[in-house]
């Protein structure tokens, strides 16, 4: 099969095969345009940002019903954006994400515990490039709109080099740190269409 | 020889800031060719990230330099020349101060409208002048050649000044600003 031909099929289908249509769980569509998913990494003892423009999150969470709940976000590596052209074409090079090997990134989770205060802890897994790693992720879920819609948000640092992100020279760690920040808004909307 | 100016030659610290400033863009130009060579990879990174870093000590010293200049009062006394001449140097030293602080200016503002971090050799981070713009960073580039070719005459021309005082004037001038240069005895 020419991978060519289909970019991203792999890990949109990954991500059908991964949703079950149903859960007791309140669902929600995440609403692409106002969402962000960004990272932070130091390079030479510097910060510089960049953003994944191209994500999928689905989002069934309800405070009420953490057993529930689940995450199942598909980042398309590829959409990678840290404005710079020949770093974005690095980044998806092999010795980064390896775009074509590993077209996308994915983060599920279905163990919640509620922290208070609208805060909570996903357990799950994340994986980037052949490697999965158990992570923890923090978040805040705020209602709002009498909770026709809801903000979910949270940050967390991972070491690119547990994933193997850097490969050869960039496991150097003296000018690209392995600690990256990562921080994602995302805002809901409450499922409307009825499920079976 | 002492740290201030007099009234027959520079102090050392004007003396030393003249030349560190002249070696280090000299450095920089040798540096930032080098980096054209390699291929994109980890070794060009560590190149050009000694550039910025050295640019902005060259900033930095620049801005010493110009700071030193203003509360040195006693700066030596111009050698005798007509007018017109003393005109030129003024202005031929001006645009070399204008150009020697606006060409990091632009490589900084090249940096962040590209969105990497400027930082002085990894111990801390200046803040990004302009957001990330790929427009603007090409535009900025541009600036920072054209700044360089410009610096790089006005620079000549200082030279050839300093030279022409020097070896067909035989007055004080290069001397004067020579490391370990003494006024010869009127």
């Amino acid at each position: 099969m020419n991978r060519s031909l289909l970019p991203g099929a792999g890990w949109l289908a990954a991500l059908l095969l991964a949703t079950p249509a149903a859960h007791a769980a309140g669902t929600w569509t995440t609403d692409a345009a106002h969402s962000r998913l960004e990272f932070t990494a130091t390079l030479a003892g510097g910060d510089f940002g960049g953003t994944f423009r191209r994500f999928k999150a689905d989002i069934d969470f309800d405070p009420a019903d953490l057993a529930g709940s689940r995450f199942s976000v598909g980042v398309e590596t590829a959409s990678a954006d840290t404005a710079d052209a020949e770093r974005d074409l690095a980044l998806r090079g092999a010795d980064f994400f390896a775009v074509e090997r590993w077209p996308s990134a994915r983060f599920s989770a279905e163990r919640f515990i509620a922290l208070g205060d609208g805060r909570f802890e996903a357990l799950g897994k994340l994986t980037i490039r052949d490697t999965s790693r158990e992570i923890r992720l923090p978040f805040s879920f705020k209602p709002v709109a009498d909770g026709s819609r809801a903000e979910l948000a949270g940050e967390t640092t991972i070491r690119r080099l547990e994933y193997g992100v850097g490969q050869g020279e960039w496991q150097d760690t003296q000018w690209l740190g392995d600690k990256v920040r990562i921080r994602f808004t995302l805002q809901l909307r409450r499922h409307t269409t009825t499920q079976p | 020889m002492q740290l201030r100016n007099t009234v027959d030659t520079y102090g050392a610290l004007a003396k030393f800031l003249h030349w560190t400033i002249v070696i280090l863009i000299i450095a920089q130009y040798v540096i930032i060719e080098a980096a054209e060579e390699l291929p994109d990879g980890l070794e060009k990174l560590t190149v050009v990230t000694r550039h910025k870093s050295l640019g902005m000590l060259v900033l930095g010293l620049a801005l010493v330099r110009i700071a030193w200049k203003l509360v040195n009062k006693a700066q030596p006394a111009p050698v005798p020349m007509p007018r017109p001449q003393r005109i030129a140097a003024a202005a031929g030293h001006g645009l070399l101060y204008v150009l020697i602080l606006a060409q990091p200016i632009s490589g900084w503002m090249m940096s962040s409208a590209a969105n990497y971090p400027v930082t002085f050799f990894g111990w801390f981070q200046f803040p990004a002048l302009v957001g990330a713009n790929k427009e603007l960073h090409e535009f900025y580039e541009e600036v920072h050649e054209f700044l360089f070719q410009a610096l790089l005459v006005v620079a000549v021309i200082h030279v050839l000044a300093a030279l022409y005082h020097h070896f067909v004037r035989k007055d004080d001038t290069l001397r004067r600003m020579l490391p370990f240069g003494r006024r010869r005895s009127v």
